[in-house]
């Protein structure tokens, strides 16, 4: 064997011991980032309550004093539902979403739910189910949009590609008024009439989790979901 | 004096933009004793400019615009604040305080609003009530109105007076186009300015009732003045009847029809016209007819009226024709909007009023000068409750010796409301 092949074999002794050495180290940092992937590791829960100290009072209509008679009646919308989030959600669960589909209703001058929460790439329909007019819209700056008046019976789309607050409005009833929360993850979770929530399905971790009321939101809360195991959180906002 | 308003709204424009982008104004009313009590407001300042003269940024010396000698509907600083206290099921005391240009705080609407039966749509309103007549009188907020300037019926003064009368046609054709500062030789001699067909700037007073099922809708009242002359305290003995149908017979559309009629000139003038003895009526009365029509992103207006008044005939100075009456008046106003994106809206509207022919000694002319206008603006919500407006308005006016028969004007307006 003549140097220049020593020095040969050499050098691919030490190229494929390189490569092994990348793919190891891809393999780890792969393995350690994408908490859903390690085949050990079960997912969790998070649960508790959220106490709405001192609810935010409904938007009253404006007093109308230019109209002929008593405006009708309208329906109170519930402002104890509140949102519970992480904030620093799995890198996983980043990864984009088909979205699916909810809807917005359009009620007795209130839109139904208040409170709407949703991933990225969900569509929300906003059917009118008065006997007259209504003008979905919203300045916020994450989509702005205007569905103009639309006749009873009848439903119109808006698909949600960005992570963010939508306060939506009715431009006909200034006192119809609504919040959607899109998130760019699917750790969230609606509070039910008793102000209890459960996100499922979060990764082994530590995160921070925020609890969200008529734009008010809590401090972050650090959390520890164990594997397999659920963690519990209550939040006590405004 | 306009210098002062300019530099007024100016300053009040950058405080409200600079409030309301920190958030440090309401952008909702304010309810109080768990909203038995909401209070709400409409702040709106706008200025405009005459580009048709020879200097820049001129005034409205046409007096196109003007709601009286001082007020110019397009440069007003203007502060509603309205307030609603419901006691009960049954009774609502609703109220507006106004101020334009910083001056006297004024009560707008005071009024107490009865249901009877909670479960009918049936209400009494008594006091100083919101107009039966017409379509654009009860929005006339500037969140209302996507436009800066009024439709002509509503807001353009012609030469008519309630307290001051010609003494013959000859007069009263003199005075065409005076109507923002006119007087003659009969009744009150002081300068002021004459009336619209129908007054968007005050309400009447009286008593209003309204009921419907909500595809037909009907109010009547019975109040103290006139649609052209909305009074608090009578000047006369005649009370106006007034009426109103609105029909919805598709989603988005309302068809309307109004009449009113009343005595409009005050007994102090029939007196000085007539004689002392004199006790004679003399009736203003109007009708409207309005449609409304709107789907996805554009709404369709259109409302025309027609004013006759009746006027005293003394007897004319030689060689001058006597007065004639009925005089006669006929607006129409077709108004457009259109939504083109988030925020965003064209609009415009057409005007015109027309008045009936009469002959004095040496002419038979439109007993005052006939007027057409164009507007054309649009709107950009900074934020929801924070409105910018601008527009240009084109008047023409077709006779008329001491003013210009034209004005171009361009005009800004910003508008916020809680």
């Amino acid at each position: 064997m003549t140097r220049t092949h020593r020095k040969q074999r050499t050098q691919r002794g030490i190229i494929a011991a390189a490569r092994f050495a990348l793919a190891f180290v891809s393999f780890v940092a792969l393995v350690s980032s994408v908490p859903g992937r390690v085949t050990a590791a079960r997912p969790g829960s998070i649960r508790g309550r959220v106490d709405v100290r001192r609810p935010a009072a409904p938007v009253e209509r404006r007093p109308g004093v230019a109209e002929l008679g008593t405006p009708a009646g309208r329906d109170i919308p519930n402002l104890l539902r509140s949102v519970v989030y992480l904030e620093s959600a799995p890198r996983g669960a980043f990864e984009s979403s088909e979205g699916g589909r909810a809807v917005m209703d359009q009620r007795n001058e209130t839109f139904v739910p208040h409170v709407l929460a949703i991933t990225t790439g969900t569509t929300v329909d906003f059917p009118n189910s008065d006997r007259f007019y209504h003008n979905v819209f919203s300045l916020s700056k994450i989509h702005p949009f205007d569905l103009g008046r639309y006749a009873a019976g009848s439903s119109r789309p808006v698909r949600f590609d960005r992570a963010g607050i939508v306060r939506v409005f009715c431009d006909i009833h200034s006192h119809m008024n609504a919040y959607i929360l899109v998130f760019n993850h699917p750790f969230f979770a609606m509070t039910d009439a008793e102000g209890r929530y459960r996100i499922d399905n979060v990764p082994p971790g530590t995160y921070g989790v925020i609890a969200w009321n008529e734009g008010t939101s809590s401090e972050t809360r650090p959390i520890t979901v164990p594997d397999g195991g659920t963690a519990e959180l209550d939040f006590t906002v405004r | 004096m306009i210098a002062r308003i300019a530099r007024l709204t100016c300053l009040l424009i950058a405080g409200i933009s600079r409030l309301a982008m920190a958030q440090a104004l309401p952008s909702e009313p304010i309810a109080l004793a768990d909203g038995r009590v909401t209070v709400s407001g409409d702040v709106s300042a706008g200025y405009a400019c005459d580009v048709s003269l020879a200097h820049y940024c001129g005034d409205d010396l046409g007096f196109f615009d003007y709601t009286d000698y001082e007020h110019s509907a397009l440069r007003l600083f203007r502060v509603d604040v309205s307030a609603a206290v419901r006691a009960g099921a049954h009774f609502t005391l609703l109220g507006e305080i106004r101020t334009e240009n910083l001056g006297v705080l004024r009560p707008y609407a005071l009024y107490l609003r009865i249901r009877p039966w909670t479960t009918t749509n049936f209400d009494i309103q008594v006091g100083r009530v919101p107009p039966t007549f017409g379509a654009f009188a009860r929005r006339t907020y500037a969140n209302d109105n996507p436009l800066i300037g009024y439709p002509l019926a509503y807001q353009y003064l012609t030469t008519l007076r309630p307290d001051s009368l010609p003494i013959s046609t000859d007069e009263l054709l003199r005075k065409r186009t005076l109507g923002w500062l006119v007087r003659y030789s009969l009744g009150d001699q002081a300068f002021d300015h004459g009336v619209p067909l129908v007054s968007a700037f005050r309400w009447d007073t009286g008593v209003q009732v309204h009921g419907g099922n909500g595809v037909v809708n009907a109010t009547a009242a019975v109040t103290t003045g006139t649609v052209s002359n909305p009074l608090f305290a009578d000047d006369n003995q005649g009370r106006q009847f007034a009426g109103r149908v609105e029909v919805r017979p598709l989603m988005g559309m309302i068809l309307g029809t109004s009449v009113a009629r009343g005595a409009f000139i005050g007994q102090t003038a029939v007196r000085a016209a007539l004689g002392e003895s004199s006790g004679a009526e003399f009736m203003q009365t109007a009708w409207g007819g309005d449609a409304e029509y709107s789907r996805d992103h554009y709404l369709l207006r259109a409302e025309t009226i027609v004013s006759r008044w009746q006027v005293p005939m003394p007897a004319a100075p030689p060689g001058q024709a006597a007065v004639q009456s009925p005089l006669d008046a006929l607006s129409l106003s077709l108004e457009g909007r259109y939504k083109l994106r988030p925020g965003l809206y064209a609009a415009a509207r057409y005007d015109h009023l027309g008045f009936s022919d009469v002959t004095s000694a040496t002419a038979t002319l439109p007993w005052d000068a006939p007027v057409m206008r164009v507007e054309i603006g649009g709107g950009y919500s900074i934020q929801r409750n924070l409105l910018l407006k601008g527009s240009f308005q084109h008047n023409h006016r077709d006779g008329g010796l001491l003013l210009p028969s034209v004005a171009n004007m361009i005009a800004a307006q910003l508008v916020f409301w809680f």
